[in-house]
């Protein structure tokens, strides 16, 4: 099993011992919860109402706790960076091998799809269950599929820089744009009617904040993947 | 027999004592592999097993049987009696950073194989012996 | 009923990351990880949180286990 050395019982035993513990303990505080907890989640979903969305996760993640996502924009970012800076002498290399029939014919077959899909479950994010990471992922998974079955396919990095760079400042920009006419920093500015709940057009600025969230993931992630492809093994 | 034993399975005290217990159980089993292994790229999945299990207990805890998912589908005109909605958005933020960090690590990784070759974590003695 | 299920995914759950602990070979190790992210997606869906099961479904096993492949072949351990 390739261990560091010969772990004896009594560290087994006292492992589980410790476990048992902590499970015991954990278990008898949480049945002890009070029975009627004032939670906020019950406030929010009053409040959802007003903002005309039909998904109540969506309008947490993008206008109730915007901020956050802005972080977490940034840390993606931040990781992307590192994984660039880290990988990033690649060679053009010789044609070694050939991959397989069955996958050069059905990749090229099955690309179109997986990105119809991945803009389908963006766009739709705040009708049903979805949103900007989930079709961002699924449009890098969908460029990972070319890019192993194709051994003269690269990413044109330019473009695909640029529009992450476009969709990174339009988040900003759109809170400043808030922050200007209705004095909220990623205040929902455009017309948000409760009668439109279930339309594709509804709920402001959460159904475009959510695109711009997700080609900003899906160009970092088809980045990241293509730097682990091409790395160059001649070292 | 079996009518009684899923009755006692159904109740909410028994949910949340199953919950718990048994994400706190593969959140051990995370933790025994990573400290038992020598190879860097296996010590990173046993972390993301770890964070797996914290995300299970944390939805299992506010979770109640009686109610919907927090979104408006086929039948539901009004937002009561659904299941808590800000959880959900954590975790969705908990997982995303959770991939950023391993992609990251297995980059790291991958570039200090390329220097040295070592992928051992006791052989890794640059800044002096332990 | 809910609570059967719970009971039963969480067993295998448990099951299938103590093999993918014990594992020799790395490629089987990442494998049976995806299988530990599926049990997780099941248990989102019946824990009435589509959401997050939509998520684990395209990070936890598609596209961290995809980037842990492609990068096994700059390990030279690729089966």
């Amino acid at each position: 099993m390739n261990l560091k050395r010969d772990v004896s019982t009594r560290t087994y035993s006292g492992f589980a011992l410790s476990a048992l513990l902590v499970l015991t303990i954990l278990n008898v505080l949480l049945q002890n919860v009070p029975e009627k907890v004032e939670r906020a989640g019950e406030k929010l979903l009053t409040l959802n109402a007003q903002e005309g969305v039909a998904n109540a996760v969506t309008t947490v993640v993008v206008f109730f706790r915007g901020f956050d996502t802005l972080g977490e924009i940034a840390v993606l970012f931040i990781a992307a960076l590192g994984i660039g800076l880290m990988l990033s002498s690649y060679s053009i290399k010789e044609h070694k091998e050939e991959s397989n029939f069955i996958l050069q014919k059905a990749s090229k077959l099955l690309f179109p799809i997986i990105v119809l899909f991945g803009v389908y479950v963006m766009i739709y994010g705040h009708l049903s269950p979805g949103g900007g990471f989930q079709g961002g992922v699924i449009i890098a998974s969908g460029v990972l599929l070319l890019l192993i079955s194709d051994q003269n396919f690269e990413v044109p990095h330019s473009i695909i820089s640029t529009l992450e760079t476009f969709a990174g400042i339009s988040y900003v920009l759109i809170g400043l744009i808030g922050l200007l006419v209705i004095d909220n920093f990623l205040g929902n500015f455009l017309p948000h009617d409760i009668s439109e709940m279930g339309m594709l057009l509804s709920g402001g600025i959460i159904p475009l904040v959510y695109i711009v969230v997700g080609i900003k993931v899906g160009s970092e992630m088809s980045l990241i993947v293509q730097h682990m492809i091409k790395r160059s093994d001649d070292d | 027999m079996i009518e009684t034993f899923l009755t006692y399975l159904n109740q909410d005290s028994t949910i949340t004592a199953i919950v718990n217990i048994c994400s706190m159980t593969l959140f051990f089993i995370g933790l025994f592999g990573l400290l038992t292994h020598r190879h860097i790229l296996r010590i990173f999945i046993s972390i993301s097993i770890m964070e797996i299990a914290i995300f299970l207990f944390f939805i299992g805890n506010t979770f109640n049987k009686a109610f919907t998912a927090p979104l408006l589908g086929d039948g539901h005109t009004e937002f009561i009696a659904m299941n808590d909605p800000i959880p959900h958005a954590m975790i969705l933020t908990a997982i995303v950073i959770g991939m950023a960090v391993f992609a990251l690590g297995v980059s790291f990784a991958i570039e200090y194989y390329k220097l040295t070759g070592k992928t051992d974590i006791n052989d890794m003695n640059e800044m002096g012996e332990l | 009923m809910t609570g059967l299920i719970i009971l039963a995914t969480f067993i295998a759950v448990i099951v299938v990351a103590f093999a993918t602990v014990i594992q020799k070979k790395l490629p089987d190790t990442i494998i049976l990880f995806m299988g530990v992210g599926l049990g997780a997606v099941v248990l989102f869906f019946v824990f009435q949180a589509p959401d997050v099961a939509l998520t684990e479904a395209v990070i936890g096993a598609g596209i961290s286990s995809l980037i842990f492949l492609i990068a096994l072949k700059q390990f030279k351990e690729v089966v």
